[in-house]
């Protein structure tokens, strides 16, 4: 067997049910592999926002970012899991990547799809962008 | 909640990347002691579907099936019990459609990120893209 043993797992999470599925696919990762879980949460700062209300919005994204990520660690420190958290801000595939490349993550965990309502049915233009640009494996979560 | 993964469904095609997913799924499979399930396709152009004497390529059979020898000898290897398949047709739409078949109770399918379609192996190949899309399985992608 080559190195592929799971040693780093990246989750990323938007709050939305298909990323709580991850979540716990996550877990059982956790307990099988013996890995450890980083959870990350990404402030979408490309899309075209009112330049007035440009601050505020951002804010109350972060603060639901920040919210989501205890969530996430409370349901994981309930298994007795300890997780490290981030909160970026900027593009998100372009943020997961580089945490990914950052911390040498072994495995991406994603959610089919995410929050936006584009793409109901098929995959969701995030899991496909991680899935087509990572440079390590994902396992996406349906 | 254990993990669930007992059946994992592993498409090959003889390329090194498909060889590597074999190897994650054997990986899996001695964590969560569950089975493989091994699915060659051998691609059949469109048009033979039409044409009577499609099928009579009789020596077509027999790459696929050697691919499917070696992939058990390899699971057998690491103790791992792996049932081969052989089905002729398109290899996206067959994968995925032997993947939703609740019949076969497939839990998690591992694909190579890139098959033998080119050199560029960051990204991911047509057929992975297709399953990944149509599956209703998780799909793990192996880089």
């Amino acid at each position: 067997m080559t190195v592929n043993s799971f040693k780093k797992i990246l989750v990323p999470i938007d709050g939305s049910s298909y990323s709580e599925k991850a979540l716990k696919r996550a877990c059982d990762f956790v307990e099988a592999f013996g890995s450890e879980i980083i959870l990350i949460y990404v402030v979408e700062k490309s899309i075209p926002i009112n330049l007035l209300d440009r601050k505020e919005y951002l804010e109350i994204l972060q603060k639901f970012g920040t919210k989501i990520l205890d969530k996430s660690k409370r349901t994981l420190s309930k298994r007795g899991i300890p997780a490290k958290t981030f909160l970026k801000e900027g593009n998100i595939v372009n943020e997961i990547e580089k945490v990914a490349k950052k911390e040498k993550c072994n495995l991406i965990i994603v959610g089919n799809k995410g929050l936006g309502s584009v793409a109901r049915f098929l995959l969701g233009s995030i899991s496909n962008k991680i899935s087509q640009l990572s440079l390590c494996s994902v396992l996406i979560v349906k | 909640m254990t993990i669930k993964t007992k059946k994992i469904l592993v498409p090959l095609d003889g390329s090194k990347n498909s060889i590597r997913g074999l190897d994650m799924a054997i990986h899996l499979a001695r964590r969560s002691q569950g089975t493989i399930t091994a699915l060659a396709v051998k691609t059949v152009p469109g048009i033979y579907a039409i044409h009577p004497l499609g099928f009579l390529d009789f020596n077509s059979m027999k790459e696929v099936k050697k691919l499917l020898a070696d992939a058990k000898l390899r699971a057998a290897k690491k103790g791992i019990q792996l049932t081969g398949k052989a089905i002729a047709g398109d290899p996206g739409y067959d994968i995925a459609r032997f993947a939703n078949n609740s019949k076969n109770g497939i839990d998690l399918i591992v694909v190579g990120a890139r098959g033998r379609g080119s050199a560029k192996e960051i990204f991911l190949g047509s057929v992975s893209n297709y399953v990944l899309h149509k599956s209703k399985k998780p799909v793990l992608v192996v880089k």
